[in-house]
């Protein structure tokens, strides 16, 4: 890999970057499965606490695979990840992910699911039980605590993944795709639920998604990346105010972002 | 707040098994008849094939009037029972170790094909041979014959564990047991019940098949020995017997895996979940109380 190959995008501003600031760092990262098959190529890039960053780019540009890197998940090949100025290992209890399938256990119910990441932490408490009955309220999932998976709708049971995620306490959210298998409508609802969440809640997010509105309309930050091998193109702003609404998509400044983002991906076909 | 929420119906599981009695036993009344008929007009063998209401007969003999049959249909089930829990036991815990362990599957593989490929009840004699005609030799059959299945079952079952779902037990750091245990059992559960209904047959049969070649008692002793003597009413009533015998332990099977496959059946849901509503009233009465909506990364209070 020759340097030139190499992309240095900041998403702090620079009097903003003190390092305290800065939860998810990137240096040089490139993950290859093989010779051929290069998923992500030198990769740098910042993220600051409380921020919420969307990632986005054609289908098997390396989005899932950066996400599984900055998890732990899966090793990179070279360069580095930090959060929180250690180097990223092994999955960590700060961060929590969520998927496009709700990967529910179909022989527990709701609120079983949810409680699945304190039983795996160690003992259940009964400050875990009320936590996991209030998180599934909050997701708007009040008379559905003890249904099994099989008789939730699609949205509901990606709902339940949702509260899940919030059970775990990790404040740093790794989102891949998570409402792309559902309907326009269960997906833009579940959208202004989930920004409605994380805005009243201290967490930085990370969102993969192919869809370049909902990456805009969510997002502080929207990191574009180029098809295979995977590279950042470019980081966008979007300052609009919050909480925002759906209104926010008819405006003209928010189709001028969105056309900016449509003609960085343009570039790259 | 509204829900995308499809409406929840629990359909009831009662099939209508009942509307075709009628005329089920119509065409089984016919059938006896006719059989019935063949053996009085002499169209078949009256020696051989005994007639129906003979069968009834003897039926009713050695189950209550000399109740010969008792001793012997113990003897059977003991057999088929240990030997169906040796060969699944042994199935299974070859299952688990070949679905962790990659390189022990490749080394077991072609064991496993040998096994497969071989008429398992030919070994039968060996195993008297070596064992005796007590229960040792039929339980070692019954064993091997029904091994099979749950061993197969099993390891399919826990193999086919979903790549995102170990994913996000990972990214939970839960543990290799924690997986096994909260993931792959449960996961791997519809196939094991599956392997383990077929074994039940298998076990009967091959406790069966060890009797008719040597043993001491059991069915399969009793109906051969009434075929030695020609005493056909009593072979064809003990031929029957086996038949409902076989036909209950199934249904016994498959109603204990039902109870455990429980997020299969809606019933079963819906009376688990009522369940759970009620063991969870204390919590659900602390989290309405507590506050506005708390909740979330780091638990804003």
């Amino acid at each position: 890999m020759s340097d030139s190959n190499l992309e240095s995008v900041t998403t702090a501003p620079a009097q903003a970057s003190s390092t305290s600031d800065i939860v998810i760092e990137a240096n040089a990262l490139t993950k290859a499965f093989s010779e051929e098959v290069i998923a992500i190529q030198g990769a740098s890039f910042q993220i600051k606490e409380g921020a919420f960053i969307s990632l986005v780019g054609p289908s098997g540009c390396g989005k899932s695979t950066l996400l599984r890197l900055v998890s732990g998940l899966i090793d990179m090949t070279s360069g580095s990840i930090k959060v929180r100025g250690q180097e990223v290992i092994k999955p960590r209890t700060d961060i929590g992910m969520m998927f496009q399938k709700p990967v529910l256990l179909d022989w527990r119910t709701s609120v079983e699911n949810v409680l699945l990441p304190s039983e795996i932490n160690g003992s259940v408490t009964d400050d875990d039980r009320r936590k996991a009955i209030e998180v599934l309220h909050l997701v708007g999932l009040k008379d559905f605590e003890f249904h099994f998976p099989r008789q939730l709708s699609g949205g509901m049971q990606q709902r339940v993944a949702l509260a899940r995620l919030l059970q775990t306490g990790a404040d740093i959210l790794l989102l891949d795709e998570p409402f792309g298998a559902l309907d326009e409508f269960t997906r833009e609802r579940l959208n202004i639920e989930l920004m409605r969440i994380v805005d009243d809640t201290p967490t930085t997010s990370l969102f993969v998604t192919h869809n370049i509105a909902e990456a805009i309309f969510l997002a502080d930050e929207v990191m574009v990346m180029t098809p295979r091998p995977g590279r950042l193109a470019r980081i966008v702003e979007v300052p609009f105010e919050r909480p925002r609404s759906l209104e926010l998509q008819l405006t003209p400044e928010f189709n001028e972002i969105e056309s900016e983002v449509r003609g960085i991906l343009a570039s790259y076909l | 707040m509204t829900t995308e929420a499809s409406e929840v119906v629990f359909v009831a599981e009662k099939a209508n098994t009942f509307r075709y009695v009628p005329i089920h036993l119509a065409i089984f009344i016919t059938l006896m008849l006719i059989w019935e008929m063949a053996n009085r007009w002499n169209l078949v063998d009256p020696l051989l094939f005994p007639r129906p209401t003979d069968i009834v007969g003897g039926m009713y003999s050695i189950f209550i009037a000399k109740g010969g049959i008792w001793p012997h249909l113990a003897a059977t089930f003991g057999k088929a029972m240990g030997g169906m829990v040796i060969g699944s036991a042994i199935g299974m815990a070859l299952a688990i170790a070949a679905a962790l362990i990659p390189m022990f599957r490749d080394y077991l593989k072609p064991y496993i094909i040998i096994v497969e490929a071989m008429p398992r009840i030919a070994v039968g004699p060996i195993f008297i041979a070596a064992l005796g005609f007590g229960y040792a030799s039929a339980v070692a059959l019954a064993a091997l014959v029904c091994f099979f299945a749950p061993f197969v079952n099993t390891m399919t079952g826990l193999m086919q564990v979903d790549e995102e779902t170990e994913e996000l037990f990972r990214s939970m750091r839960a543990s290799k047991l924690q997986i096994f245990f909260k993931l792959m059992m449960p996961n791997a559960m519809p196939l094991i019940t599956a392997g383990l209904k077929l074994a039940v047959a298998g076990a009967f049969a091959g406790a069966l098949v060890s009797e008719f070649i040597q043993a001491r008692n059991g069915l399969g002793v009793l109906m051969r020995d009434y075929i030695r003597t020609l005493n056909m009413e009593f072979s064809f009533a003990t031929l029957l017997s086996i038949t409902i015998f076989g036909f209950l332990l199934f249904r016994t099977m498959e109603a204990i895996n039902y109870r455990i496959i429980y997020w299969q059946s809606e019933t079963l849901m819906y009376k688990r979940s009522r369940r759970l509503a009620v063991k969870w009233e204390p919590v659900m009465a602390a989290a309405a109380i507590n506050r506005p909506v708390a909740v979330a990364a780091g638990g804003v209070a």
